[in-house]
């Protein structure tokens, strides 16, 4: 199979996976009880106009068939609908500030994690059967095991109750005047410290992991031993030989791991009140603002989806073996 | 009567055998001895418990003293009565969402791999529709749209946890079915349901058993997640509700930080355990990693 032929049978699986999905989620917000509009009653802000916007918008008059097909209509046009507590469209709600703020959180520390954990594994791989590899073995599974929002609770506790060196929630100081832009960005990083660190600190395991398993198959291959036989000095052979090569799977399965990117931003944006998308699905859970509940959740499902076909092409296209399977 | 006991007498063999490669692991050990402690904490709880968890015995917030080891919370309970209580949850939700996604991942599998063709297709595509799904948000999804209940967590967290059982078995079941007691047994006439329990089945226990020790580790991290995003069973004391109220209480800027330590080394500890014991049956399940270097 060319590459050619590779990206068409992908495309045409990412299209079912698209249509199983939206067909998955219109059958679980009608799992509730009468129509989809008739828990929104006992909504303060809900009146019997929205109500009767909404019935037409979803078009609950007509038969399921046709229902389902302008909920398909509405999702992939971004129609997403109001909401209920913001009393703004979806779709204005998830793109915009909120985004912005999670991309931060979530760029910085997933960056970090993939630094440290890059050279730690290629680290702990060339010295792999010492005390200090298998140190870091056993760190890596505890770090496996600890919940998220408890890290980041730990955090709090220690770097901002009871050292005051971090504040407590927050993206920026409330009500407080900037003389310079300098001075903004620099109190959006002090309110990011903490919250980026949980998520490198619980991310660092598994990367670290990786890239250790990877470079100690790749230090065998031949071309080391024979880089090393030329009597190149350790740290060339190391570095531009075996890492770069052993780099492939971290950087994919960074790639393939949305999801629980994704999950990991619910739990530690909660904990620090941090004004981002998984914040907003939170609310949306609590206050049961369901359209802001369902845009969401299509939103961040099809970015996944997005991210897994393009690494799924990237790594066909940088290795060709993938494509004759 | 002769073959029964033969046979029952090769298993008995079996057990012996793998028991003494498990308990050669030493992580293995370690990890089921700490399983052993949470699973007695959890059955004699009434008995361990200095307090009934619920009831006000204290102040708000009291630091640990010699009558609460771990200080008491928002209402004057004891947190250390609340934390071995939380053990019966946390063990309930992550056996029974385990059990239940092996269930349905190892009946997705078999039938997946067994008959092939557009059932194979179309089950898989499903499948991997699940495996890529967010997990946290689709169980917040659903924990909204069903209500909140220890049940429906149980439920929730089994349907995404399904998807990874489901390829395992499928993959084992496609060359189980190649081989040549499972020929023999069609060529003699047997029917597709009679291969699939008695052959194959029994054939994919195995892995699906050592998979389920993961699926319950991750099971009790969500379920603790759910619950401390206020998601949870609120009639249920687990770790989850506990450090629900207590970021809501404020207790990290109050006298007593341990009722947010505490739970969270409970958590720990069960996940440690359950890793272990997953790395040793590793070990003595699959073979190929029984000479694997380090």
């Amino acid at each position: 199979m060319g590459l050619r032929a590779y990206v068409a049978r992908r495309t045409i699986e990412l299209a079912i996976s698209l249509i199983l999905f939206m067909a998955l989620m219109f059958y679980v917000f009608r799992l509730m009880p009468g129509d989809p509009t008739a828990m929104l009653i006992e909504e303060t802000a809900f009146t019997s106009e929205m109500r009767e916007q909404l019935r037409r918008m979803w078009g609950l008059d007509r038969p399921l068939h046709e229902q389902f097909v302008i909920f398909m209509k509405n999702l992939l046009r971004g129609e997403l609908g109001i909401s209920f507590i913001y009393q703004k469209p979806v779709a204005d709600l998830i793109f915009g500030r909120k985004m912005l703020n999670t991309l931060a959180l979530l760029i910085a520390s997933h960056g970090m994690a993939l630094l440290i954990g890059m050279v730690l594994g290629v680290w702990a791989a060339w010295r792999r059967g010492k005390v200090l590899d298998i140190a870091s073995l056993v760190w890596a599974l505890v770090l496996h095991t600890i919940p998220v929002f408890w890290l980041g609770l730990m955090f709090l506790l220690i770097f901002a109750v009871h050292n005051k060196w971090f504040p407590l929630s927050g993206t920026i100081t409330p009500a407080r005047d900037y003389a310079h832009v300098l001075e903004y960005m620099g109190d959006y990083l002090w309110h990011l410290a903490l919250p980026a660190a949980t998520i490198t600190l619980i991310r660092l395991g598994g990367d670290f992991l990786i890239m250790r398993n990877t470079m100690v198959s790749v230090i065998r291959e031949d071309y080391v031993t024979a880089a090393i036989a030329k009597g190149l000095p350790e740290k060339i052979v190391v570095w531009k030989h075996a890492a770069r090569n052993a780099m492939l799977p971290i950087v994919t399965l960074a790639g393939l791991d949305m999801a629980t990117v994704v999950s990991g931003a619910v739990l530690t944006e909660t904990v620090f009140s941090w004004d981002g998308i998984g914040r907003l699905l939170y609310e949306a859970a609590i206050y049961r603002d369901y359209p802001v509940l369902q845009g969401l959740f299509f939103v961040i499902t099809l970015v996944v989806l997005l991210a897994n076909f393009f690494t799924d092409l990237l790594y066909a296209y940088l290795d060709p073996r993938v494509r004759y399977d | 009567m002769e073959a029964v006991s033969v046979k029952r007498y090769r298993r008995f063999e079996r057990v012996i055998e793998f028991w003494r490669a498990y308990s050669r692991t030493r992580l293995g050990l370690i990890g089921l001895g700490i399983l052993l402690f949470y699973t007695l904490m959890a059955i004699f709880a009434p008995w361990i418990a200095p307090y009934d968890p619920k009831a006000r015995v204290g102040g708000s917030f009291e630091p640990p003293s010699a009558e609460h080891p771990l200080g008491t919370d928002e209402m004057g309970r004891d947190i250390l009565s609340q934390v071995i209580y939380g053990t019966r949850v946390s063990l309930l939700v992550g056996v029974l969402a385990a059990l239940l996604a092996a269930a349905i991942g190892s009946a997705v599998g078999m039938v997946s791999g067994y008959f092939g063709g557009l059932v194979d297709d179309l089950l898989m595509r499903i499948t991997d529709l699940f495996l890529v799904i967010p997990g946290l948000p689709f169980i917040i999804v659903l924990s909204v749209v069903l209500g909140p209940s220890i049940w429906n967590i149980i439920l929730v967290i089994a349907i995404i946890s399904w998807p990874s059982v489901a390829r395992l078995v499928r993959s084992e079941t496609l060359s189980l079915k190649e081989r040549l007691f499972v020929q023999a047994s069609r060529v003699s006439g047997a029917t597709d349901l009679y291969i699939i329990v008695h052959h194959i089945l029994p054939n994919v226990l195995p892995i699906v058993a050592a998979s389920m020790v993961l699926t319950i580790t991750s099971a009790i991290i969500l379920e603790a997640g759910l619950s401390f995003l206020g998601l949870g069973d609120p009639t249920k004391i687990s770790w989850g509700t506990m450090l629900y109220f207590a970021d809501r209480q404020g207790a990290l800027l109050s006298d007593n930080p341990y009722y947010i330590i505490a739970p969270g080394i409970a958590l720990i500890g069960i996940g440690l355990a359950f890793v272990f014991v997953s790395y040793a049956l590793d070990e003595v399940v699959n073979p190929r990693l029984r000479e694997r270097e380090r």
